[in-house]
């Protein structure tokens, strides 16, 4: 797969790569630190707050990274990523929607709501997969 | 839509990836739009049309055009 890429694809691959490795060391840190702190140290409710927030930092970059991979690829690729995104979204919006009344109505154990943004990607990695074979 | 993308390929011996690198995308890319599977955009159809030295319309045909001429 590597040797059909072009310059710039391997040039927007490697960024991305770079920029997804930084923000995922960032994250692990910021979690293993935000767990610990609540766990063992008695803060005040705000800083609860910023520390349960927090995680969202290397996320956004993580996000940051992939709207610069989506600008940077080929309009075919970009096609393949952006089909996949939005049958993730359709699954995930409409699986978490439907699940949601499933909680309220027949009694379904609880998720929690932090498996959304896990589930978006995974499935959008599978649909991507999916879609990239249809074009073949 | 139609294109001659695989004839004006293999009449200059170009393989997908030779063609991909020229137009500076996916060899997938090249295929899909070879294959009729994905239309590429006005730009990308000017550089395809720039890279072989004809204009668009001797390499891109809407369906509809290529049967009334049939």
């Amino acid at each position: 797969m590597a040797e059909q890429l072009t310059p710039t694809a391997k040039r927007v691959a490697r960024r991305y790569a770079r920029e997804i490795a930084i923000a995922s060391v960032l994250y692990t840190a910021i979690v293993f630190a935000g767990a610990y702190a609540i766990r063992n140290l008695d803060l005040p409710q705000w800083l609860v707050i910023l520390a349960a927030l927090a995680p969202l930092i290397p996320a956004l970059m993580m996000l940051r990274a992939y709207a610069r991979f989506l600008n940077g690829i080929d309009e075919f690729q970009r096609r393949i990523q952006t089909d996949s995104m939005l049958i993730s979204a359709a699954i995930v919006g409409f699986g978490s929607f439907a699940y949601g009344f499933l909680e309220e109505w027949a009694d379904f154990p609880h998720v929690p709501l932090i498996w959304v943004f896990p589930a978006l990607i995974g499935i959008w990695g599978l649909a991507a997969c999916v879609v990239r074979l249809r074009y073949k | 839509m139609r294109n001659r993308l695989k004839v004006l390929r293999a009449e200059r011996n170009w393989s997908q990836a030779d063609l991909a690198e020229k137009l500076d995308v996916s060899r997938q890319s090249v295929n899909a739009i070879e294959t009729g599977k994905y239309d590429p955009s006005l730009p990308l159809a000017f550089k395809i049309a720039t890279v072989f030295g004809l204009s668009i319309e001797q390499i891109f045909s809407a369906d509809d055009v290529a049967q009334a001429a049939e």
